[in-house]
């Protein structure tokens, strides 16, 4: 396989229900993520595009086909195999921000790398790294419902890019953010795929977002009805 | 992982929700509390019965002593006369065992039975033959006991009527002295077989009227001195020596030291040597009763505080399920997860241990100055004032188990967390 090939769904297709209320999802898709892409799904809603991102980031099984990331078929993996691997090769962030609300900014962010065992020193290194990147470092014993939505979405980017991730997924990271926040928060995930070459998945209704990024992906009824591929 | 930031999230995590934690610590701390004074009672019947056996006994033989001192024999093998087996040169063997520094007093004794008779009715007795004067070694012993504060002083004055009884003086069981239409000064007269199998008979004088500590004995309950007892018998041996220490817990020290005092090194010992406790079925009986008893109350409690932690891991699963829907979707395995739920259900057990302690201190407190009375056990014949003891033994094991239970409770999180879907998780409300 392609070295530069991040993710890569062969024929996947995906149900919910059963019997005669089955209900298709996606539906024989096939779409090849290469390192540093940056694209953004589009579609209606209950067109299929929360769904792939899920596939893609290995939190919802597949009912047909391959998914591959970075090299790894995960339909052959366990449950506790799967998170291991959203730990080392991908990062979320969500419409919600879904920040623990019982830890600070640094907490949060600090997250993921305790569990992925890192030292104490180098967890701080890091964890102030990316406040400093983010300028979120005046917030950082600050607790979630003490800051704005835009810097909740920042620190939700942060532990997310925390791991140094392959992979960063996006679920409407906007939609909850008022234009001129979400502008900028769009921003600064453009600005982590340019300069650090981190592939970004996101979807959005947005018209800002399908302004800044021309990678896009077409999605409707649970197909894929049109991508262009091209640099962001 | 920092196990210790775990923790320290999982007690954010309780402190989130307060009031629910407050309430389901109250409900912990209570259980704790229940089993600490149940076990305190315990405790207190525990030390009461067993100094009441070594003192009173149960018997018609009165208190067992802290040891008994026995020829081999005659715990082996069936006697063919009475005192077969008796101890002959009682007085050595006394001066031998009294050469312990923890030993007090030693009172030989003499079993004995027969019949009693005023002249118009004759009943059966169960004697028993004491020197008066030793004998009340044992009640000074009891007076004594510190831990007992709320227990019955004994009157050493029976013993002190026993000895000042000018000829052949005898007490008897309330219940026999009804039987017998007998008062202190009736004479009657006691009948019996010698050490040789005829049948003998001597006068005595009621010298007291006692209570036997059992209602059961009282009917056939008759003490009298060492002598009276020999001269009915034509011995001088005694059934056994009563050996009283400083306090019961050096029994199991002194008790071996004795029998390799009092045997001649060999494999033949010629006196067996027994401690209290192997003399006292009534107490055995009791303590497994307790027992039994505690073991039920210990489960229902158990059962309570689990289902009461549950309950809160369930809720607050159930209120965090989008958080653990983003853990898990981060990388964070169920197995973590879990852990972070079986901290809270421990740190609500620790926080019910202290809780618990406190309120098992404040009542304790106040069931120990209240005064309070309970009725007579079944079969004995006098009550009691309630006291609940500290029982250091029981609180290890009852903080254990309330630790147990609640920590336990985070596990059936762990199935609950197992089977939340991530994206069904990420999208609740």
């Amino acid at each position: 396989m392609n070295d530069r090939v991040i993710a890569k769904l062969v024929d996947v297709s995906k149900y919910y229900g059963s019997g005669e209320g089955r209900v298709t999802a996606l539906s024989s898709i096939n779409l090849t993520l290469l390192r540093g892409d940056c694209v953004v799904l589009v579609g209606l809603s209950g067109s299929g595009k929360s769904t792939l991102l899920h596939l893609l980031g290995c939190i919802d099984k597949q009912d047909e086909g391959q998914i591959i990331i970075d090299g790894i078929d995960t339909s052959l993996k366990s449950l506790e195999q799967l998170a291991f691997l959203r730990l080392e090769k991908i990062g979320f962030v969500f419409q919600s921000f879904n920040l623990i609300p019982v830890l600070t900014a640094y907490e949060n962010i600090e997250l993921p790398l305790l569990f992925k065992g890192y030292k104490k020193n180098s967890i701080k290194e890091r964890v102030d790294d990316v406040l400093e990147e983010f300028g979120l470092h005046e917030r950082k014993h600050h607790y979630p419902r003490q800051m704005s939505g835009g810097q909740q979405q920042r620190v939700a980017i942060a532990r997310a890019l925390v791991t140094q991730p392959s992979l960063i997924l996006a679920d409407e990271p906007t939609a909850n953010l008022d234009s001129q926040t979400g502008a900028g928060i769009l921003d600064l995930l453009i600005d982590l795929n340019m300069k650090k070459n981190i592939t970004i998945v996101l979807s959005s209704h947005d018209s800002v977002v399908l302004d800044k990024i021309k990678t896009v992906v077409h999605i409707r009824d649970g197909r894929i009805v049109h991508t262009n591929i091209s640099t962001c | 992982m920092n196990s210790l930031k775990l923790a320290g999230i999982a007690v954010r995590n309780l402190l989130r929700n307060s009031r629910r934690t407050l309430i389901t610590v109250l409900v912990s701390s209570a259980g704790f509390a229940a089993l600490a004074i149940v076990a305190g009672y315990m405790d207190f019947t525990f030390f009461g019965l067993q100094e009441m056996t070594i003192c009173r006994g149960f018997t018609s033989s009165g208190g067992t002593g802290h040891i008994q001192i026995f020829r081999k024999e005659a715990l082996q093998k069936e006697e063919h006369y009475p005192l077969e087996y008796g101890i002959a040169d009682s007085e050595k063997l006394q001066q031998a065992v009294k050469l312990n520094k923890s030993v007090i007093a030693t009172m030989p004794r003499i079993e004995f039975n027969g019949l009693i008779s005023n002249g118009e009715k004759s009943i059966s007795f169960l004697g028993t033959g004491v020197d008066p004067k030793k004998e009340t070694e044992l009640i000074h012993y009891w007076n004594a006991l510190e831990k007992l504060s709320s227990r019955k002083l004994m009157d050493d004055s029976v013993y002190k009527k026993l000895e000042t009884t000018s000829s052949n003086g005898v007490l008897l069981g309330e219940g026999m002295a009804k039987a017998m239409n007998a008062h202190v000064g009736s004479s009657l007269m006691l009948m019996g077989t010698t050490v040789d199998g005829a049948v003998n008979a001597v006068d005595v004088t009621v010298a007291g009227v006692v209570r036997s500590s059992m209602k059961s004995i009282d009917r056939y309950y008759l003490v009298t001195s060492l002598e009276t007892a020999q001269s009915l018998m034509q011995t001088g041996k005694v059934s056994k020596i009563v050996v009283v220490l400083d306090k019961t817990s050096n029994t199991d020290i002194v008790r071996p030291l004795v029998f390799a005092k009092i045997n001649a090194s060999g494999n033949n010992p010629e006196f067996s040597v027994i401690a209290w406790d192997q003399l006292a079925e009534y107490y055995h009986s009791i303590r497994d009763a307790y027992r039994i008893i505690f073991s039920f109350i210990g489960i229902i409690v158990v059962v309570i505080v689990f289902l009461s932690t549950t309950n809160t891991m369930l809720m607050a699963t159930m209120e965090r399920v989008r958080e653990i829907g983003t853990m898990k979707a981060i990388g964070i395995s169920n197995l973590w997860i879990s852990f972070l739920f079986l901290y809270e259900g421990f740190f609500i057990g620790l926080m019910s241990i202290c809780g618990g302690m406190a309120l098992k201190i404040i009542f304790s407190s106040i069931i120990n100055n209240s005064g309070f009375k309970m009725p007579p056990p079944p079969g004995m014949s006098s009550s009691y004032l309630l006291k609940i003891f500290f029982a250091a033994d029981f609180l290890p094991w009852i903080s254990l188990l309330i630790l147990f239970s609640t920590t336990c409770s985070g596990l059936l999180t762990l199935f609950k967390i197992r089977k939340l879907s991530i994206v069904n998780s990420l999208t609740h409300v």
